[in-house]
């Protein structure tokens, strides 16, 4: 119901994230709403991330491109006034990546990581068996 | 302006009888009206030529029609001396809040940088592709080139996408006038032109009113009039003096800081006394109740949190318990710990309990004070709404009647709108000078007795100056047909507005200065002036030399028909041994 009638924009996207996954990202559409991916950032090696996966929740809303998509709590420059249509899902996630590549504690987004953190070693193997899952059946 | 000499020459108290018999001083409008009327900007050669014309003036009153003028004047100036398209030098023009001396400046200081910083490419990034069908980079669609646009970068988007990304950014705000391309790593900048042929009706008309009120918002030297539903704005020569200014909408207002006009008082101690003012509002009783003066310094503390432990604000920083009032480092074991305070008991106990009392007298004393200059500032500011109104009638319907009444020319009744217009101006003045006075510090004794000296001058003279147009007036408004004393009245109320408005600005000028004469304030307080304070309103440069006061003043004396009073420069005739006005001696 919510994916009839779903933008060209946005059936594209979704199927070159897909196909074409971005390194240490991954991002899926939620079945019932296309509208709404569930996300993964694979912490960057040599970060003190790494190892570690950031999940979070993606919601593309009535507006978008024209709007940024929604991303929670998360505080980047791109999601607000820096916003442009002709930035993508794709984009947003390497951004993301790349802040945590180079974490600036006074960055609000760091918060944000530190909470959704799990370091706790069994939720890692949880996380990673998870991953190679979503990579063996996107492919 | 020349003429306003002469008009201020009309003025003095010596010249009132050829100001009223006589038909040059009072023919001419600018004389006759310079004094309460705002600055006339329709004049001929405004848009040629109105660098030199402001010149002249400190401020300029502007309608929607004026503003629109203004800007495309600007915004031609710029493009023509720069080479530029008009919607560039638009662009320029914001990005440097309209100001055309700081756009050539930049402009020919460093032109790439200028160009760099606001987004005008000379050439573009990539070549406009001249496939027959290519993908829009928003929506992913394909599309005959025909239906994508590019700004001067040349990224193309479908026509629809930038309907869409215009309008998005519209309807954000007045931000939609530093618009991007938007290709995220593109600057070039999005220009009036864009928006015409490719956003929707309704933006189009946001966007041009945006547009249109930048150049009063994003304007250094102009602001909207504050007053409510007024849509006229302001134009500003900083740097000119004094900030108060008269809308044509008749609201006078502080240009600086657009409270209310409060010359002479400086802008923060309005601020201060508006503060002071809203918070007090509240009630008197809520300060007894929720605050206490600080046992050191004295300002009341309000106590806004459930523990005992007070500190005082900046810079006193007073620690202090809230129950005895006593230093909160006395606060250890020995009154039973921090937190468990039995201080207000055991004085109690002791029979020290009269300390409540005395901090109930200085919360009273501190109120008392406040009371007293809030109790006159406002009254003056009610009396100044009351003469407002009076003013309006006698100009709608009272002016007419006494001149059936008293068989004169209405032109002959001049001098009794002039003071009206005086006493509005004069409530103004006062009513500020009992701000000025409550933050006056208390130990500048000299400068405090100066001070409340010439304001109690300046407010004798002013209510001498109402009574007698309120109640004197109505005696001949009243009466069955033309009295024979009128023409004295004449001269009696126009000789107080005289005298009113000497005083005023004796005491305008002496705040204004900060009351540094206090030495020699014998002398300030007897200098004559033959500038109306109401003309010191609204024209530029004036009232700041008292070189041709010292002129008039000598003039006032050498007439031999008359002698001026040294206290209030009443012009009194030769018999008199005593002031008519102040019942001084000679
Ligand atoms: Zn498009
Ligand atoms: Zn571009
Ligand atoms: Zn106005
Ligand atoms: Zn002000
Ligand atoms: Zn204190
Ligand atoms: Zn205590
Ligand atoms: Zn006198």
């Amino acid at each position: 119901m919510a994916n009839s009638n779903l933008p060209r924009r946005i059936i594209k996207e979704t199927q070159r994230l897909l196909s074409e996954p971005a390194p240490g990202i991954s991002a899926s559409p939620s079945e019932e709403n296309m509208r709404y991916f569930n996300v993964m950032v694979l912490g960057p090696s040599q970060s003190p991330y790494e190892g570690g996966v950031f999940k979070l929740e993606l919601f593309l809303p009535e507006e978008y491109p024209m709007a940024p998509p929604k991303l929670g709590r998360i505080c980047l420059d791109i999601l607000k006034d820096k916003w442009s249509p002709a930035l993508q899902i794709r984009t947003v996630l390497l951004s993301i990546q790349a802040l945590l590549s180079a974490p600036n504690p006074d960055d609000p987004l760091s918060e944000n990581v530190a909470k959704h953190w799990k370091s706790n070693e069994v939720e890692a193997v949880e996380t990673a068996k998870e991953w190679t899952r979503l990579y063996a059946t996107g492919a | 302006m020349d003429s306003e000499d002469d008009m201020h020459d009309a003025n003095d108290v010596e010249s009132l009888e050829d100001f009223y018999s006589g038909d040059t001083a009072i023919d001419s409008d600018d004389a006759a009206d310079g004094d309460y009327e705002f600055i006339d900007n329709d004049s001929e050669d405004e848009y040629d030529d109105f660098t030199s014309h402001r010149n002249q003036q400190n401020y300029t009153i502007l309608s929607e029609a004026d503003i629109r003028q203004w800007q495309e004047n600007d915004i031609l100036k710029i493009s023509t001396v720069l080479s530029i398209s008009k919607v560039e030098a638009g662009i320029l023009l914001r990005h440097y809040n309209w100001s055309v001396s700081k756009v050539h400046d930049e402009w020919f200081a460093d032109e790439e940088k200028v160009r760099n910083t606001v987004g005008l490419l000379e050439r573009p990034v990539i070549e406009f592709p001249n496939a027959r069908e290519m993908t829009c980079g928003i929506c992913f669609e394909d599309f005959p080139s025909a239906m994508m646009s590019a700004v001067a970068c040349g990224h193309p988007f479908c026509n629809s996408c930038w309907a869409g990304y215009l309008g998005t950014s519209i309807n954000d705000g007045p931000g939609c006038l530093t618009l991007r391309c938007p290709d995220p790593s593109c600057a070039a900048a999005v220009g009036q032109d864009m928006i015409n042929t490719l956003a929707r009706e309704e933006d189009r008309e946001k966007y041009a009113r945006y547009f249109l009120r930048s150049y009063i918002e994003d304007n250094r030297k102009a602001k909207w009039c504050p007053a409510p539903g007024c849509d006229y704005a302001v134009d500003f020569v900083v740097g000119s003096g004094n900030y108060d200014v008269t809308c044509r909408c008749s609201h006078g207002f502080c240009w600086s800081c657009t409270e209310e006009a409060h010359r002479p008082v400086d802008c923060g101690t309005v601020c201060k006394w508006i503060m002071k003012n809203s918070a007090e509002s509240e009630n008197m009783n809520w300060i007894l109740a929720n605050s206490k003066p600080c046992p050191k310094c004295k300002r009341p503390i309000e106590k806004n949190q459930g523990c005992m432990h007070i500190t005082c604000t900046p810079p006193c920083k007073f620690e202090f318990c809230w129950l005895c009032l006593g230093a909160w480092s006395d606060h250890g074991e020995r009154t039973g710990g921090f937190y468990a305070c039995n201080r207000y008991e055991t004085a109690k106990q002791e029979g020290v309990y009269d300390e409540s009392e005395k901090r109930r007298e200085m919360a009273k004393n501190s109120l008392e004070r406040y009371t007293h200059y809030y109790e006159r500032w406002a009254s003056n500011q009610s009396s100044r709404q009351k003469a407002l109104q009076d003013l309006q009638l006698m100009q709608s319907v009272h002016l007419e009647k006494l001149s059936d009444i008293q068989c004169q020319p209405e032109s002959q009744l001049k001098f009794i709108i002039e003071a009206w217009s005086q006493i509005v101006e004069c409530r103004r003045v006062l009513k500020w000078t009992y701000a000025y006075g409550y933050y006056l510090p208390e130990h500048e004794h000299a400068k405090r007795r100066f001070f409340e000296y010439m304001q109690g001058e300046a407010e004798a003279g002013l209510e001498r100056l109402h009574q007698c147009a309120e109640k004197e007036l109505q005696v001949y408004l009243n009466a069955e047909g033309p009295s024979k004393e009128f023409n004295e009245f004449r001269t009696k109320l126009a000789g107080l507005t005289s005298v009113t408005r000497n005083y005023f600005e004796n005491l305008v000028r002496a705040l204004e200065n900060g009351l540094a004469d206090v030495d020699s304030h014998g002398a300030c307080s007897r200098t004559t002036s033959s500038k109306s304070l109401g003309g010191s309103r609204s024209k530029s440069g004036r009232g700041r030399g008292t070189s041709s006061k010292s002129g008039s003043s000598s003039r006032n004396i050498d007439d031999s028909s008359h002698w001026s009073c040294e206290h209030c420069t009443f012009a009194n005739v030769r018999s008199a041994t005593i002031c008519q006005m102040c019942h001084n001696r000679r």
